[in-house]
């Protein structure tokens, strides 16, 4: 398996990357960790006629957190987000889903921005990027812009970024003091793309939920934040049958698709059960601020 | 993979079943349509580019409409294949008055194959969908309605 015909290029600054794709527009593809990219090119179903790698540019690789925001350059490493100790402290969501992309071979090259920039409808970071209300840099030749998550995810492998456009950080808020969080899917086979998946942020103040995220993957054309079912938790106490109530609006806000793995039904009663454990465990790891 | 849907499209039943039967109409509003040629009465060749993100490939093929009720029912036939696949499929559209506009049916089964049913088999029905809802999205517009 041999890709396509194709030109390279090989940019050290961020600015000779957006010069390049402003010339190539449409006909470039940027080349990151290449894990969805090159296979898709390999089995000739991508053929774009120019790549631009930009595996060389310094300092796109960074990790700061600032202010209670996590700031990862494009080029981040999923793996070394997965291993390094301020997500482990500050965003351990993130780390457990990071656990799940793929295998530890393909996190090794994978980047944070390659993955929610190709926007798969399962991938675990896009939903990450949506339950946290998350946001990314995006750079072109005629300036910079920041994007938000609830504006980022378009569809199918599709989001609200010019084919000239480059991400060049995600900013992911850290967890709240003391909040609990899950992260659950299901996969056929361990490293799949998951069936279905979900993340679930709880804060408890004075014995009831202060704040509910719950985003889900795999259930759509895009990750899904259960807006409704969040509502629905916040300023009740926590119990089973809120669970209950809670899964049952996640069920009502997802549209999956069927294909050979599984049925819509299927994956819409899975999102329901995964979002329950998922509660469940986030609440069991919840700290009462003082 | 069946897929189907309705919509709701602001003219007359009369004046939606000559759009669906306008040549012009299906080259304007069938997404990544290349070329378009008739070769025979109801029966097209047809050159489509279509995919997503950088996930593209050319099929050429040809369509024919059969079973033709005017002004209310036909049938459609597609028989197709690229680079990265084949497909074959075969739908009924049905229209139906409905105050001042049309109700429109359709129903499909599309079989696709090859590399691209392998590797795509998560998204194809959610894409196809979504192509076959720009369809109809752009005849809307083309009938005069909004979005």
């Amino acid at each position: 398996m041999k890709p396509a015909r194709f030109e390279y290029f090989c940019p050290r600054t961020v600015d000779e990357a957006v010069d390049l794709l402003a010339r190539y527009g449409d006909d470039g593809k940027v080349l990151a960790g290449g894990q969805s990219l090159v296979p898709l090119m390999n089995m000739r179903l991508a053929r774009p006629a120019v790549i631009i790698d930009i595996n060389r540019i310094d300092g796109l690789g960074d990790l700061r957190e600032r202010n209670g925001i996590l700031r990862f350059g494009a080029l981040t490493r999923q793996r070394a987000a997965e291993r390094s100790p301020v997500v482990a402290e500050r965003c351990p969501l993130l780390r457990d889903a990071l656990r799940l992309v793929g295998h530890a071979q393909i996190r090794n090259r994978g980047t944070l921005g390659g993955s929610i920039a190709h926007a798969d409808p399962a991938a675990e970071l896009t939903a990450i990027l949506s339950a946290l209300d998350g946001e990314v840099t995006a750079r072109s030749a005629r300036g910079t812009r920041t994007i938000a998550a609830a504006d980022l995810f378009v569809t199918y492998l599709t989001t609200a970024l010019d084919p000239r456009e480059l991400i060049v950080e995600i900013r992911i808020p850290a967890l709240s003091p003391g909040a609990g969080w899950s992260w659950m899917e299901i996969a056929r086979r361990h490293g799949d793309f998951a069936l279905a998946g979900v993340g679930v942020v709880l804060v408890i103040r004075r014995g009831t939920i202060a704040e509910a995220r719950i985003a889900l993957t795999g259930v759509g054309p895009t990750p899904v934040r259960a807006g409704a079912a969040e509502r629905l938790l916040v300023g009740h106490a926590p119990s089973d049958t809120l669970w209950t109530e809670a899964a049952e609006a996640v069920r009502a806000a997802v549209t999956p698709d069927g294909d050979i793995h599984a049925s819509a039904e299927y994956r819409k009663h899975v999102a329901g059960v995964l979002t329950q454990r998922a509660l469940r465990e986030a609440l069991s790891r919840t700290k009462e601020a003082a | 993979m069946r897929l189907e849907g309705t919509n709701l499209l602001p003219a007359s039943v009369e004046t939606v079943w000559k759009t669906i039967n306008d040549p012009e109409a299906l080259r304007r509003c069938t997404p990544g349509l290349k070329e378009l040629k008739e070769i025979g009465p109801d029966t097209y060749q047809a050159t489509l580019t279509i995919g997503i993100a950088a996930v593209k490939g050319t099929y050429a093929g040809t369509l024919a409409i059969t079973d033709k009720r005017a002004p209310t029912h036909y049938k459609i036939s597609l028989d197709g294949s690229g680079g990265a696949g084949f497909m074959k499929g075969e739908g009924t559209v049905d229209l139906e008055p409905q105050g001042d506009g049309t109700t429109l049916k359709w129903v499909g089964d599309l079989q696709i194959g090859g590399l691209i049913a392998g590797v795509g088999q998560r998204m194809l029905g959610g894409v196809g969908k979504m192509l076959i809802g720009q369809f109809f999205k752009c005849l809307e517009q083309h009938l005069g309605g909004g979005t």
